[in-house]
């Protein structure tokens, strides 16, 4: 493979990265991906009224449905983190194994949890109603979901432990890593490439949730196998959506360091970190935290400045690091003579994705709007924007990039096909959610009214078309990976 | 033996505080006990062990740890057979082997005890400021919500002396802390 691009200044301490490792990581994400999409297929479809599916296994495949996916964008995240990281520092391979077999281990009592046991109680898992199923699973059922996380949870805490232990070793400490000599102006022989600046804010506030994620699922699961142990109801919702958002948003801050990465090799010219790239990343450390309140704009019992932060941050969140990034995608691709091969194309079509994601996420951020938006379908819409356009077009971008080989060349017709295919599929498939949101079709409804059923079916076509492109995506992965292998 | 003059003084400042232990959970669970473990510490501070001895001495400890942390043993170590019991296990069952097999541990392996230690003290903090019956029969009510946010208080502080030295690099004026506990519970 060869890397145009000269990863960081300084002598690279790094090795080869892991590249097997990540590999079989990338394959299950494909795999699991493409499982899930078929999964909201099906719920479309069945929202549609074009098939017939018991309410209870739509919410069972709702819950597998969310929790996969988001499980899915944060192990692929993670796998394109710490190959690219592996450039840079040393990573300890048993340590991605270990995490990747406690992942694992977390998807298996999951499934079971939801496919066994019957839960349905969405990935949000929000307090009490894991315990309040009125009779549709046990408090087994609940508790081997909430294991289910925590299982990986911990995977997550390890590989974090790791990126940072490495990171500090190599840098000293993170706020260099996080790239503050840049931002003060202050001399630094070996800065940090942008991916490490990406690896050490993600490894800081990621870890924060995952520490307060796993104390309320604790928590929770105290209350359920042990009814008279109440939890502040309240207290617990904070806690659920700081972790829920931190972990979400974190599957596309590791994602991106492939943008980073890979796009020089086709511009020619390094992403380099600069004092306003810093600035971004640092901007992002603490409106990721401090956002979260966005998701509880309807609890009239929260105090209102913290809901007046949510609102506010909302605007600033995303738009930092989003503006440095697009930007730079925008200048970078301008001034050069791009090949746009499949990779190419999914990487920049991620930036716009992501970019545009952030729209209608910032508006529902608004306290005004989030009244009347807050339950309905254009909450789907805006997180499916940057999500299927945005994490997993990076995630496929990056597996196309895997298996391209030495030599870059335009696209053949099957990856032309498939790549518009994707991009008209995902757009017109979120673009349905977003009008269903503004005509306030509410959101995990089982069972629809006979005039949203237009929009459903819509929707549903639409889905089948990014199903299609997926499958072309993943399996042309499988088959060249055995075609590199030799 | 400065580290012995330590110990005893750890352990004279348990026995004195055993009137305080009676009135308040916090003193028993938050001054008490830890002073006890302490005291097991600092008396083994300059020993070393074998590698082969960490993972044994990490369990016993832990053992240690779960049993005292159950409420109803809290209970029974006011009466006189647990206080005995109390004054003899967290100093040479819990502080002891926890200071001789710590570095021994890996560095991952102790990242994830302190992010452990953290959500736990998160989850204590969260059943004990809520929880509408009393968990110990020996306190109130009230003492017990104070606790809870003791635990919420000492979460956070914990949080900051471990991470600081991550985030901001290790001081310069303390040279050998680096070498005896490396923090990494980023
Ligand atoms: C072909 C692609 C996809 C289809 C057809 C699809 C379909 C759906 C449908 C129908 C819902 C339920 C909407 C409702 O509330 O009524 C949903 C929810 C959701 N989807 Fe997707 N989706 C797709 C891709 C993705 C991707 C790529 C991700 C993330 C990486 C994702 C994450 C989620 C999440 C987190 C929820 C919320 C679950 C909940 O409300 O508890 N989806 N999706
Ligand atoms: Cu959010």
């Amino acid at each position: 493979m060869s890397i145009a691009i000269e990863p960081g200044a300084g002598a690279p301490a790094a090795t080869a990265p892991q590249a097997g490792a990540i590999k079989v990581t990338m394959i299950l994400s494909g795999a699991v991906f493409t499982l899930m999409m078929v999964f909201g297929l099906i719920m479309r479809a069945a929202q549609g009224q074009w098939i017939e599916l018991d309410p209870a296994l739509f919410y069972q495949i709702l819950t597998a449905h969310g929790a996969g996916m988001v499980g899915t964008a944060a192990l692929s995240g993670a796998a394109i983190l710490w190959y690219f990281s592996g450039r840079h520092v040393v990573l300890t391979a048993g340590i991605f194994w270990a995490f990747l077999c406690l992942f694992l281990l977390g998807v298996v009592l999951i499934l079971g949890a939801i496919f066994i046991g019957g839960f349905g109680g969405a990935w949000t898992f929000l307090f009490p109603l894991p315990a309040l199923s009125g009779g549709a699973w046990e408090a087994g059922a609940a508790a081997a979901f909430m294991l289910g996380y925590v299982a990986i949870g911990v995977g997550f805490l390890l590989y974090y432990l790791e990126l940072g232990r490495q990171i500090h070793a190599r840098y000293g400490s993170l706020v260099r890593a996080l790239g503050w000599n840049l931002i003060l102006g202050r001399e630094d022989d070996n800065p940090p490439p942008p991916t490490i600046v990406a690896a050490a804010a993600v490894t800081i506030f990621n870890s924060i949730g995952i520490i307060l994620g796993a104390a309320v699922l604790i928590a929770s699961l105290v209350h359920l196998l042990v009814p008279g142990f109440e939890v502040n109801a309240l207290l617990a919702k904070n806690l659920i959506y700081f972790f829920g958002h931190v972990f979400i948003n974190a599957s596309i801050y590791m994602a991106v360091t492939a943008v980073y990465e890979i796009l020089p090799e086709y511009t020619g010219r390094p992403w380099k970190s600069n004092r306003v790239f810093a600035l971004a990343w640092n901007a992002v450390l603490i409106f990721v935290m401090a956002v979260y309140w966005h998701h509880l704009l309807q609890d009239v019992v929260m105090p209102p400045w913290m809901l007046v932060v949510g609102q506010l941050v909302s605007y600033f969140s995303g738009i930092p690091l989003i503006a440095v990034t697009a930007f730079s995608t925008f200048l970078y691709v301008r001034g050069s003579k791009m090949t746009w091969d499949l990779t190419s194309s999914l990487l920049v079509l991620s930036v716009a994705g992501w970019s545009v994601g952030s729209i209608p996420a910032s508006i529902d951020g608004m306290i005004s709007v989030n009244k009347v938006m807050h339950n309905t379908m254009w909450v789907p819409g805006h997180f499916h924007t940057y999500l299927l356009l945005g994490e997993v077009a990076m995630a496929f971008g990056f597996m196309a990039w895997l298996v391209r080989g030495k030599t870059i060349s335009e696209m053949g017709t099957l990856d032309r096909a498939a790549f518009g295919t994707y991009l008209a599929g995902a757009a017109g498939f979120v673009t349905v959610f977003l009008f269903s949101g503004a005509a306030s079709i509410p959101r995990r409804w089982a069972v629809h009214y006979e005039e949203w059923l237009t929009h459903d079916r819509i929707g549903t076509v639409f889905s089948v078309l990014v199903v299609l492109a997926t499958l072309v995506f993943v399996v042309r992965f499988v088959t060249r990976l055995g075609r590199n292998e030799d | 033996m400065k580290m012995m003059g330590l110990t005893v003084l750890a352990i004279a400042e348990a026995v004195a505080l055993r009137g305080g232990t009676i009135e308040s959970p916090i003193q028993h669970v938050l001054v008490q006990m830890p002073l006890l473990a302490l005291a097991g510490m600092v008396g083994v501070h300059e020993l070393r062990i074998r590698q082969y001895w960490a993972i044994p001495f990490l369990l016993l400890a832990l053992t240690t740890f779960l049993f005292w942390m159950l409420p109803r043993n809290v209970d029974w170590a006011l009466t006189p057979a647990g206080e005995l019991a109390k004054y003899i296990s967290l100093p040479l069952l819990l502080g002891l082997p926890l200071r001789l097999c710590w570095p021994r541990l890996g560095p991952i392996l102790r990242g994830f005890l302190k992010a452990n230690a953290l959500s736990m003290l998160g989850v204590l903090g969260f059943l004990y400021t809520h929880a509408p019956i009393r968990i110990c029969n020996s306190y109130l009510v009230s003492a017990q919500q104070d606790l809870g946010f003791a635990f919420l208080y000492l979460a956070a502080a914990l949080a900051c002396l471990w991470a600081l030295p991550v985030l901001f690099g290790y001081p310069r004026w303390l040279p050998d802390a680096a070498a005896g506990c490396i923090k990494c519970g980023a």
